[in-house]
């Protein structure tokens, strides 16, 4: 047992130290207030690719270093450590790039995939809508192949990160509502510049505006876009969520302040405080420093596992649910600790940093996997309890959305 | 970064399975509880396996390992509820260390307790010699033990009146008494997840078959998410339990904070989980018949030993200021991320 690097790792971690520092100036301050210009944030990430820092895990021919997940890893644990902000493609890196690599023609890798990772163009990811969140499977927009053999989509999309700056986007859709519902799924590139696309910001509750609604009126979309075979759309769909566990490395990064943020925070707070409030405070601070504490050696489990070239599992399901209830408690804490001004949006002295997180945290309970659907899939595929009641099994999508009461004009 | 067991810590918690699952049981608990049976394995056998000695140096007639490979052996001891426990040999090992009675220890001839104040003592019944701290020197001694009424009886309770002809064992010890009692919550937390653990698997094999309203009650998600709360929780702990293990061998700097994480931890998941395990279980889950409440029992009374956790917690969050005092504005060390 042991912490340290292999010494394969530790080269790679110098290597990508050292360019961090070289280009500290130029790619931005994570901790800083973020830039509201993506070009700025373009340019930052085409730094990063030209450091090699960018599609570690991406194959040579896609544009990627064809490295490890523990070399992602250690990338962003160094980014991390060294306050540099992400890359602002991060979901094209993650999620829509490889179902391309995995899924599209000769045509769309090499049209699309050096220029994603360079953040020439940016990508979003269209899969959620309002009437389907965590039952992916049950959404509604359609898409229905014309007699040249090109595509009509219309239909809406929600929660979409970055589709106001995005220029391309993995767009899954109906195309056959009647079979069961993951079997009428196609998945196809759609450009958002195309006539028809509508993108309305959506503001969060902090106030932030990250995601969007997106609207497809009647857009069309050639068949030399499509991703997989038609009808196929689930499983290429799969391709992609799974990507996005490969992507995060895990184990390097927390979700939120950071438990070192906090303790600092506390620590400094805390003299103005009545001596039983301190007690209680210290109470708190020691109950989610533990769990901090103890998610970051789970982490650090999933990483050696890594390291040894074993994939992170189901199991990597916890890190995500524990991080974010660490991250829930401690920010809580945070704003405590400041007195009277935990009651408004900002200290006297004009500070927001704190109550701002507040605001935040809760969608990170619900964002890239709700709490709850991470429970079922803890339970169901590491305890191996049985899978929840499924009301639509055995029914064609049509008919699901009749019991389910949809109108006609839904059910069309 | 090679955070995991080895392949030789897998066999020893395999061996050490075999051994502690053929004698210890819950049923050998609820004896202890029904009819004041004694505890399983018992000073003899467990001395005689050579699990208890782990950590005693060869020279002395011990096993010359790492408290890692103890905390090993020391889930697999929570597991069936196996009496002593091993945080009492533990302790023991750190606080005779260059003393001729170590000897004893290694040999089971000395019965010893570790006797932290006037409260209760671990392992009290069957102890015949206790360790305790005078002033800053660590003594050795007899002592008359009176065993009260137990919640749960494999741990040997009982207060303990010293006897007044203590030898010193070491002057001037308090840094040794203290890294005593941080290497025994280490191996207490590892007895505490190995008890989990096992209430999480009962908990989810009655979950699988249990039927209400036509299905599998486990298939419900207030039951299922309650025991992946466990699961979640009782992994955390493995995780806390080894980086404590491992500093305790190989990072002292990093053992308080460790040690205090571990107990606290362990204090809190064992409760839920064996809360967990009882609520699942529904009507029959707070029998007196079931097993449930023989791993509630281990968690009430293991949240109290060796501080409590609202103690450990208090500790954490102090050393975690005073580290973050220490090193303000520093960057995280050179080697890795940690």
């Amino acid at each position: 047992m042991d912490f340290d690097d292999t010494p394969e790792e530790a080269a790679w971690r110098a290597r990508v130290r050292a360019f961090l520092e070289e280009h500290r100036d130029d790619l931005g301050r994570r901790s800083g207030p973020r830039t509201s210009d993506d070009r700025v944030a373009r340019e930052r990430q085409a730094l990063l690719y030209d450091g090699g820092l960018v599609g570690v895990t991406w194959p040579v021919e896609a544009g990627g270093q064809g490295g490890t997940p523990m070399q992602q890893a250690i990338v962003d644990q160094e980014m991390a450590r060294a306050d540099v902000p992400g890359p602002i493609n991060l979901i094209g890196i993650g999620m829509c790039g490889p179902t391309v690599i995995h899924h599209g023609s000769e045509d769309q890798r090499s049209r699309y995939l050096r220029r994603l990772l360079r953040a020439d163009d940016l990508w979003c990811q269209l899969f959620s809508e309002p009437a389907s969140g965590s039952d992916l499977a049950a959404l509604r927009t359609r898409a229905v192949q014309a007699e040249d053999g090109s595509w009509r989509v219309t239909g809406q999309k929600v929660w979409t990160t970055l589709a106001h700056l995005a220029d391309y986007g993995i767009l899954l859709t109906r195309t056959d509502p009647d079979v069961a519902k993951h079997r009428g799924l196609t998945m196809f590139v759609v450009d958002m510049r195309a006539p028809g696309v509508t993108v309305r910001p959506l503001r969060q509750m902090s106030g932030g505006a990250d995601f969007n609604e997106v609207f497809f009126d009647d857009v069309v979309i050639p068949d030399s876009e499509r991703l997989g075979d038609v009808g196929d759309g689930w499983r290429v769909a799969l391709t992609t969520l799974m990507s996005e566990r490969l992507s995060l490395g895990g184990g390097g990064t927390e979700i939120g302040p950071g438990a070192a943020a906090v303790v600092r925070h506390v620590a400094a707070r805390l003299p103005d405080l009545s001596p039983d409030r301190q007690a209680l405070a210290r109470q708190r601070l020691g109950r989610a420093y533990v769990d901090s504490l103890a998610i970051r050696y789970t982490g650090y489990r999933q990483l050696s596992k890594i390291s040894k070239g074993e994939l992170p599992g189901p199991e990597a399901s916890a890190g995500k649910l524990a991080g974010t209830r660490v991250a829930l408690d401690l920010a809580d804490l945070a704003v405590r600790v400041l007195g009277d001004d935990a009651a408004y949006a900002a200290t006297a002295d004009g500070v927001r940093t704190w109550q701002d997180l507040q605001a935040v945290l809760p969608g990170m309970a619900i964002a890239g996997g709700t709490d709850e659907v991470l429970r079922n899939i803890i339970g169901e595929r590491v305890l191996g309890l049985p899978p929840e009641p499924r009301a639509d099994k055995g029914m064609t999508f049509r008919e699901s959305l009749a019991a389910a009461g949809a109108s006609a004009e839904e059910r069309r | 970064m090679n955070f995991d067991l080895d392949d030789e810590q897998r066999d020893l918690a395999a061996a050490a399975r075999d051994f502690l699952s053929g004698s210890a049981s819950p049923a050998v608990a609820r004896a202890a509880l029904d009819e004041g049976a004694d505890v399983a394995p018992g000073r003899g056998a467990l001395v005689e396996s050579g699990f208890a000695t782990i950590t005693v140096p060869e020279g002395a007639g011990g096993g010359g390992g790492s408290v890692l490979d103890l905390a090993v052996v020391a889930e697999q001891a929570g597991r069936v509820l196996a009496g002593p426990s091993l945080v009492t040999y533990a302790r023991a090992a750190v606080l005779l260390t260059g003393d001729e009675r170590m000897a004893g220890l290694a040999d089971g001839s000395l019965a010893v307790a570790v006797a932290d104040g006037p409260g209760p003592v671990l392992d009290a019944a069957g102890a015949d010699r206790f360790l305790a701290l005078r002033g800053d020197d660590v003594v050795i001694g007899g002592g008359q033990v009176s065993v009260r009424d137990p919640i749960d009886p494999t741990r040997g309770l009982g207060d303990v009146a010293l006897a007044d002809d203590l030898a010193v064992v070491a002057s001037d010890a308090l840094l040794r008494w203290q890294h005593a009692e941080r290497v025994g919550r280490v191996v207490l937390a590892a007895e505490g997840l190995g008890t989990a653990s096992r209430a999480l698997e009962l908990g989810v094999e009655y979950a699988r078959e249990r039927q209400a309203f036509g299905r599998a009650i486990g298939s419900y998600q207030a039951v299922k998410h309650a025991l992946v709360d466990v699961y979640v929780h009782v992994e955390q702990l493995r995780s806390l339990v080894w980086w404590a293990a491992w500093a305790a061998d190989q990072a002292p700097d990093e053992l308080p904070l460790a040690a205090a994480a571990a107990k606290a931890a362990a204090a809190t998941t064992l409760e839920q989980a064996a809360e967990t395990l009882i609520q699942v279980h529904g009507g029959i889950g707070f029998t007196w018949e079931h097993d449930a409440h023989l791993f509630w029992r281990r968690a009430k009374v293991d949240r109290l030993l060796l501080g409590d956790d609202i103690g450990a917690f208090d500790e954490v969050a102090r050393l975690a200021m005073a580290a973050a005092d220490d090193r303000a504005g520093a960057v995280p060390s050179a080697a890795g991320a940690r």
